[in-house]
């Protein structure tokens, strides 16, 4: 009862004695212990996980006490694997185990906020009588008034405002953007949507219904590996990581697998035990080269040397000394390696040049559907010339001989496709291979066997197949001559040679050399289970896709890909969205209306952000001699403008028109119909009159307006260029230590001698934590966090579907994205109906890869309508021109039902085509119908969250087996091989969002993805294209060694290359007093973190206390001692692009010339102003700016064919360069001042102007 | 009444009273603030010897002090302790433990203001009651040049009339008139001690309750039986 009298008892305390006197037994009070059983006592428990681009993808107990969250742990009900695999659990790290912090943390954005400024203009034009789009058009009709608010960005001055009044400003937005610029100039950018992805769709449903368009993500964070769709026609597909235990040969490179692969990482300890050899590869003793039997520690940005000279290794010893005959069925059947190459004649010798196709011989080999389309091998058994099944001719237009059974197609009859003709060639042809190693010589002159063939023009041509001219590319002697070949590994004169490698890596000759023949010599004894463990540290240089291919190379000449146990395991994030196929249509709005608006992230900022205007890298100087160089003398702008006309990547805003204008304007004009309309745009284009807007895209008619970003952080840490971002985009402070000029060179895009600011009217940021983009934005919304809300969550680490569930409702005043994009969608019909009404609107699709488009262009030869002076053709040489109606009033209506285009036109996926009307009809009874009268009325309701799970999942092959039937049924078709027995036992199941609240649920094999579920194998990336001969989605249907379009050739890199970083030359410009002081010149690593990024961020309390307190940057201690800096000091990196603060951590595990600042470290906690720009001292991507590749700007050809994250330029940022200086304690400003009039106004760092 | 008479009259009861009841409410209510609020694993530099200085020195005077006062005079002359050989106990005793306790307290109260993570940790009453003690000691070395004034003169006069006005307060008889001729210095040390006894229960203080004295003759198992033995 009380204390204190509970131990007034000094005479009765001991109670029994034990032990002679040495123990007591006492009854004293145990009160005490309630506080600790408190302490984990809870009401209840529900399930959730953390949509935060973690892999991990864990399944949580959500413990909720008194109605608030108290704590989180592990989940530990997963489904067990099988008998001889360990399972998944325990799954769940220490970070993941932080989040609740986030719910209740002084972070947490609580109620609806506006930028104070715009809120008083904002209501004093609505008390001067205008309704809400009126005023908003007078203030951005009036420039001061823009500025008013558009220059104190970045510097605070939220207040408060109510749901209503945010949404109808936003509303008002939209329609006065969509009026007056065109809805192409609404963006919206969220990331990874198998992350939470009815939060995703929330947003991109409301854009794509009003024509808005999103962002890509994967190609912009730069962990889109372009070589994955240029050797496989696959975006991405990796193994799980129960995979790795099926290996026993592994290298890891560029994947930090303990720290960002926590839950999963005991896979790869496990498998160690089992015997696999583990090699790491990392330029730093990072936490995964613990793990390794062999640590490479490699230069930074060579991976790709290495992994050559490890293929010139296993080829030699492999296919040329011994021929492995799992290695020769393996290259036959499934790589291009046997495709026949034509030579085309450069000065005494020649180059290699496109894949043969059918239709070069006479009669077109038979083939009378696509022959441009169809490759050529050279058969052993008929001694002649076939084009076998599974080329991407036999994917459109017929059926049934899209596979890669090895047959001739014309008779279906057995073919052994030739390797290497050179037992039995007429001749030798020196062939000169692209290179690009400094100092060493451009093009390399090899002899390679080839043969004499008579084309259908009559003209003899010379051919070699892939293998023989790889053979060359990689330096081996075959005893034909000449010169480049290496006599032996030591001979460091010749690339690849181990010898040569080593100078290049600093990797010891010796290890490479063992490593690629143990590789090699595994891959042949256990048919494949060699694997390559890789991921974004090397995916992030300008020439990832080349570092990639390297990798591809060495796993496809062992026969690994598609293996379990073997192949390429790339991860980066969370990119694998597994009901796609039912997520898609509700995402995109696609059961009202198709086409979407998608754009590709990296060109849009590129262009947008005005880092064009700096480029440093000249596209010349990455060209190739041995290519046809038709645009010598254009920028990397002037390729992505060219690209955009062309129809091979999208551009948003389509053209300096509004669309719907265009629309307006040819029915004027007296056009009736679709291609009416696309004539009359064709026609305006040729005349000049109109053009693609990248072209002039600093014009204000080609300005972005309206900016979305919600589920991210795209100001405070994917910002490639971010102070390019706040000078132009947003017009805020900003710290851009140079004036561009370079862009004043273009050919294609227009040059204005003073730079645009402040592009945006809006920006709105929708999130639960007040990150560095929302402290940039103008509107910040409050949304749920993940136990506040019921969502989805998959991953590639493992099969299961998770749930996010709602285990409190949300906080203070915010919903779930969804209930925020109804509601805005609601104002937004009601302004619509006044100002907008029903129009129709113009939306221009580049050639869409999985459709029948990718057959666009044959041979790779580019047509470039506007450079030959002749008329465009949509969908052939210019873009796919879609007539979209738009009700915009009734857009609230169609947001909360799921429209009736899935009936009409059912579903698709990569190509393949079903009918939903079954789950149509489901949903009607699973989710109800929409009760309120109009448009939507009596279909299946989406107004709640859980009802867009259950619909996601309903339509889904991987959660209904009666779809995953349908779908499946689809492919046979189409390959002509039954595949039905991969889902058979699963035909029933039908997953539902309170199943997977039930326990964790696998899902089901679908012909969206390359790998199966199974009893008995893992998931695997290209598991059913090796053993269910469904082809690649390439030219050939195979791998690709060889690339052969235009521009690949142009740029040197039709075979795997090596390639180095470039130098930026940022570095070369920094202030004087920099220079004048010690400084180092370093490499930017920006690796993930330990204590934030990927299952949390860097600025909760916890982490933060664990280190060091805000931002950082790992040196090396000799690099350090050389110019006095000790742990904990802080130092600036600055170069031309900006400057970044932060302290420095001396640690002699980062090796000299490089400095490692984590990534997503940004500018909310601990950040003073930096020495140099006296702006607030950056972030992470202060110091970098993206460059644009443009061989990654290809389209309408094969699997080189844009789709949504697909391909397209990639935000590569990592060959940066900085200056690091110290800066004295007492230098340090933590720019605590009130914001004078002079200080607002010098948004730039004092000297820089307005270009 | 005079505030004189309340401060040696009346106060006296107050701060005991709010020693006693404050102390006892405190460890029932809030028992997971009762503790000494240790800061030696934020920075141990020299606490080894300031804070065995201050305790030593604290402990030896309240003892001093609780031995000198509250004894009753007839005690001391029955064990043959003559007024003066008490007068000059108190006067050495005091010089040097007061002297150990200064040492340590002045080390500790350097530490808790300029130590940057200690002065971070602590709550304002932590700096206030070091401080308060810290006067209180110092005012307490104050009196003894005054009392060896006294010895010299051969006259434990004061002596007397103070530890008979704490029996006073003891016996529920107050008599603030004991103290009407004595030293001004004696009475403001006098205040300041009695607040310390007001302000116990509020500060880390109340740690003095607990001191573990337990340990000493604790057997080496104790088991807390979930049976009643009622």
């Amino acid at each position: 009862m009380s204390h204190f009298l509970d131990r007034l008892k000094f005479f009765d305390k001991v109670k029994e004695t034990f032990s002679n006197g040495h123990g007591i037994v006492t009854n004293e009070d145990r009160q005490w212990e309630d506080a600790y059983r408190h302490r984990w006592q809870h009401d209840k428990v529900v399930r959730s996980t953390h949509g935060v681009n973690c892999t991990g993808g864990c399944s949580w107990k959500i413990f909720v006490k008194n109605g608030l969250v108290s704590f989180e742990m592990q989940q530990t009900d997963y489904p067990r694997t099988r008998d001889d695999l360990p399972d998944h659990e325990p799954r769940g790290c220490q970070r993941g185990a932080s989040f609740s912090w986030y719910l209740y943390s002084p972070h947490r954005i609580k109620h609806p906020m506006i930028r104070g400024r715009l809120l008083d203009l904002y209501r004093a034009e609505r008390k001067s009588g205008k309704d809400p789009v009126e005023a908003w058009a007078a203030i951005q009709a009036d420039e001061k008034k823009r500025k008013q608010y558009t220059a104190v960005r970045g510097l605070g001055g939220f207040v408060r405002t109510s749901w209503e009044e945010v949404t109808e400003i936003i509303a008002a937005a939209n329609v006065h953007t969509i009026n007056k610029w065109g809805p192409d100039r609404i963006y919206g950018f969220s990331p990874i949507p198998a992350m939470s992805m009815i939060s995703y769709a929330a947003g991109s449903r409301y854009l794509s219904m009003i024509g808005g368009a999103c962002g890509s993500f994967y190609d912009w964070y730069c962990d889109l590996p372009a070589a994955s769709p240029q050797t496989w026609g696959e975006q991405t597909d990796v193994p799980e990581s129960a995979d790795w235990y099926n290996s026993t040969y592994i290298i890891i490179t560029g994947a930090n697998l303990p720290m960002t692969r926590t839950p999963d990482a005991h896979f790869a300890s496990e498998v160690r035990y089992k015997g696999a050899k583990i090699v790491a590869m990392a330029p730093d003793y990072a936490e995964f080269c613990k793990f390794s039997d062999l640590w490479m520690p490699i230069r930074q940005g060579t991976d790709s040397a290495a992994f050559l000279a490890m293929g010139h290794v296993a080829l030699k010893e492999y296919y040329i000394d011994r021929q492995d005959p799992y290695f020769q069925e393996y290259a036959r059947k499934y790589t291009d390696l046997p495709m026949q190459v034509m030579l085309r004649q450069h000065g005494d010798a020649w180059v290699s040049d496109r894949f043969l196709r059918a239709s070069d011989f006479d009669g077109a080999l038979g083939e009378t559907n696509n022959p441009d389309w169809k490759t050529i091998v050279y058969d052993e058994a008929s001694r002649s010339f076939v084009a076998p099944n599974g080329s991407i001719g036999f994917r459109w237009g017929e059926d049934g001989k899209w596979n890669l059974l090895p047959k001739n197609a014309a008779t279906q009859a057995e073919i052994v496709a030739e390797l290497s003709c050179i037992g039995d060639h007429a001749e030798v042809a020196s062939v000169g291979f692209p290179h690009f190693n400094q100092d060493e010589d451009e093009l390399l002159f090899r002899n390679v066997p080839v043969r004499k063939v008579k084309l259908a023009s009559g003209e003899e041509a010379l051919v070699a197949s892939v293998f023989d001219l790889q053979v060359a590319q990689y330096g081996i002697d075959r005893g034909l001559g000449g010169g480049n070949v290496a006599q032996s590994y030591a001979d460091a004169d010749v690339a690849y040679t181990p010898a040569w490698a080593e100078k290049v890596t600093g990797v010891k000759a010796a290890d490479i050399e063992r490593t690629g023949r143990e590789f090699a010599y595994n891959a042949s004894k256990t048919k494949g289970k060699s694997m390559v463990i890789m991921g974004a540290a090397i995916n992030h240089w300008y020439h990832n896709d080349l570092a990639y291919r390297s990798i591809m190379n060495l796993l496809h000449m062992c026969g690994c890909v598609g293996q379990t146990g073997g192949g390429w395991a790339h991860y980066v994030g969370q990119e694998k969205l597994r009901p796609q196929a039912g997520w898609a249509p509700i995402a995109f709005g696609l059961d009202w209306q198709r086409p979407p608006r998608h754009m590709n992230s990296t060109s849009y900022w590129y262009f947008h952000t005005d880092q064009w205007r700096y480029e440093t890298v000249k596209a010349d100087d990455l060209l190739s001699p041995a290519g046809k160089g038709k645009y010598k003398g254009y920028s990397l702008a002037d390729y992505n403008v060219a690209a955009t006309r062309m129809g091979w990547l999208p551009s948003m805003p389509h053209w300096n028109a509004n669309p719907l204008n265009l629309v307006a304007e040819a029915e004027k004009a007296g056009a009736t119909d679709e291609a009416g309309i696309a004539q009359h745009v064709v026609d305006k284009l040729q005349n000049g009159e109109l053009d693609v807007s990248f072209a002039d895209v600093d014009n204000p008619v080609n300005w972005p307006r309206n900016l979305i970003v919600w589920r991210a952080n795209l100001i405070g840490t994917s910002a490639k260029g971010h102070e390019y971002f706040l000078k132009h985009l947003l017009g805020a402070q900003n710290g851009v230590l140079q004036e561009g000029g370079a862009g004043r060179d273009n050919q294609e895009v227009k040059w204005h001698e003073n730079a645009p600011t402040a592009k945006l009217d809006l920006m709105v940021d929708i999130n639960f934590r007040l990150n560095s983009t929302g402290a940039y934005s103008d509107i910040i919304l409050p949304t749920a966090t993940w136990y506040e809300k019921n969502d989805l969550n998959t991953t590639d680490m493992h099969p299961f579907i998770h749930p996010l569930s709602e285990a409190v409702s949300p906080g203070w005043e915010s919903k779930s994205d969804w209930q925020i994009f109804k509601s805005i969608a609601k104002a937004f019909s009601t302004l619509a109906e006044k100002h907008l009404g029903t129009k129709k609107d113009l939306v221009a699709l580049p050639m869409q890869h999985d459709s029948a488009a990718e057959l666009a262009q044959p041979f790779g030869y580019v047509t470039d309508w506007k450079k030959e002076g002749i008329a465009p053709v949509p969908g052939k040489t210019m873009p796919i021109l879609k007539v979209v109606e738009r009700d915009y009033a009734n857009t609230y209506k169609k947001f909360i039902a799921l429209g009736p285009l899935m009936t009409k036109l059912g579903n698709n996926i990569k190509g393949i085509d079903w009918n939903t009307e079954q789950e149509y009809e489901e949903l009607k009874k699973c989710n109800y119908t929409v009760k309120e009268p109009g448009i939507s009325f009596g279909m299946p309701s989406l107004e709640e969250d859980i009802g867009v799970c259950d619909a996601v999942m309903r339509m889904a092959p991987e959660t209904n087996g009666e779809v995953a039937h349908k779908s499946w049924s689809a492919l046979s078709k189409k390959t002509g091989i039954d595949h039905h027995h991969l889902y058979a036992g699963r035909h029933e199941d039908k997953i539902t969002f309170k199943d997977i609240q039930a326990q964790p649920r696998k899902i089901i094999t679908a012909p969206t993805w390359s790998g199966i579920e199974s009893e008995t194998v893992s998931y695997t990336a290209g598991y059913t294209n090796i053993h269910e001969h469904i082809p690649f989605r390439t030219l050939t249907g195979r791998a690709h060694f060889y690339q052969d379009h235009e521009w690949m050739l142009d740029f040197g890199e039709g075979f795997c290359a090596y390639r180095g970083p470039l130098d930026m030359k940022a570095q070369n410009t920094v202030p004087a007093a920099v220079r004048a002081k010690p400084h180092l010149v370093l490499s930017w690593i920006t690796p993930h973190s330990k204590w934030g990024i990927h299952s949390s961020y860097q600025d909760t309390l916890r982490m933060l206390t664990l280190f060091r307190g805000g931002p950082y940057v790992w040196l090396s201690e000799t690099d350090a001692q050389s110019i006095g800096i000790q742990d904990n000091d802080w130092v600036e990196a600055v170069n031309a692009n900006g400057a970044t603060m932060a302290r420095a951590v001396v640690s002699q595990r980062v090796p000299r010339g490089m400095a490692m600042m984590y990534h997503a470290q940004e500018k909310n906690v601990n950040v003073p102003g930096s020495v140099s720009t006296n702006k607030r001292g950056g972030i992470l991507n202060s110091v970098t700016r993206v460059i644009v590749k443009p061989t990654n700007m290809i389209g309408g050809y094969a699997q080189l064919s844009y789709s949504f994250n697909y391909y397209g330029t990639v935000g590569c940022q990592r060959d940066e360069q900085v200056v690091l200086h110290k800066v004295e304690d007492q230098d340090i400003d933590w720019l605590e001042r009130e914001l004078t009039p002079e200080r607002e106004a010098q948004l730039n760092p004092v000297g820089v102007g307005s270009r | 009444m005079n505030l004189h008479n309340f401060l040696y009259g009346v106060y006296p009861y107050i701060a005991l009273s709010v020693f006693l009841l404050g102390s006892i409410l405190r460890f029932d209510r809030e028992q997971y603030t009762w503790k000494s609020d240790s800061s030696q694993l934020l920075s141990k530099g020299n606490l080894r010897v300031s804070s065995n200085l201050f305790h030593i020195g604290v402990l030896a005077i309240f003892g001093g002090h609780a031995v000198g006062l509250l004894t009753p005079h007839g005690w001391f002359t029955a064990l043959g302790v003559s007024d003066m050989a008490h007068q000059m106990v108190a006067i050495w005793a005091g010089t040097i433990f007061g002297l150990l306790a200064l040492t340590g307290g002045a080390m500790l109260w350097l530490r808790r203001m300029f130590n940057a993570r200690v002065s971070a940790v602590s709550r304002r009453t932590d700096k206030f009651i070091l401080s308060w003690l810290l006067l209180t000691l110092i005012l307490g070395l104050s009196t003894i040049p005054v009392s060896i004034g006294h010895a010299n003169e051969g006259n434990p006069g004061v002596m007397i009339a103070l530890a008979e006005w704490v029996q006073s307060i003891v016996y529920l008889h107050p008599n603030p008139a004991l103290l009407a001729e004595v030293d001004t210095i004696f009475k403001v040390h006098l205040f300041f001690g009695m607040t310390v006894f007001l302000v116990f229960p509020f500060t880390r203080m109340v740690h003095v309750w607990s001191a573990p004295f337990g340990y000493l003759g604790r057997p080496y198992q104790i088991v807390r039986s979930k049976r009643s033995f009622r």
